[in-house]
């Protein structure tokens, strides 16, 4: 549940900086194994 | 990709200078549900919204990825309708990037963009004979053939 809680907070951040620098997001799914 | 694409240098300058990255895991809750990853890597161009435009799903070299990305971002402005940020992000890509394999689509995309830019349907025509002339296996040459009769 906290994990869930930082990604979803983690991801409205990254969205936050888009609006404010006007860009898009890049998200990158990888097996870090 | 990792170990490969990511770090580098031109595929770092490129993302750190026009989008936002987030990287996470393939099992990262609740993204990899909402975004339907099935596998890695899964890279996905969203708007400041979060509504995705653009996707690409396993290894790219740096000289596909770049393109790619580039596509994704001029895919964006393509479906806001911002047709004048879509040509240019396009013309960018295939200056640079001529023989990539998004090179097809971007000629595509732009004949497009033109077309609803300018309500002229030369552009579209135009689009369909270079795709024709250069990439007459691609996918997107069989798309635009109906442009032919133009």
């Amino acid at each position: 549940m906290e994990d869930r809680i930082a990604w979803e907070r983690d991801f409205q951040l990254a969205l936050s900086r888009a609006r404010r620098e006007k860009k898009p997001v890049l998200l990158f799914f990888h097996n870090p194994n | 990709m990792d170990a490969v694409t990511y770090p580098n240098p031109a595929v770092i300058e490129f993302i750190q200078t026009h989008m936002v990255p987030l990287q996470v895991a393939y099992d990262a809750q609740p993204l990899a549900t909402e975004f339907n990853v099935k596998w890695t890597p899964t890279l996905v161009t969203l708007d400041p919204e979060g509504k995705e435009h653009h996707r690409t799903v396993g290894f790219l070299s740096p000289e596909e990825l770049i393109p790619s990305l580039m596509l994704g971002m001029a895919k964006w402005h393509f479906d806001l309708e911002r047709f004048a940020e879509a040509i240019s992000a396009l013309e960018e890509l295939l200056a640079k990037y001529p023989r990539s394999d998004s090179a097809p689509e971007a000629i595509y995309i732009r004949g497009v963009s033109r077309y609803k830019s300018t309500h002229d349907a030369k552009p579209l025509k135009e689009a369909y004979e270079r795709l024709q002339q250069e990439y007459p296996t691609s996918e997107w040459t069989e798309r635009a053939s109906p442009y032919r009769l133009l």
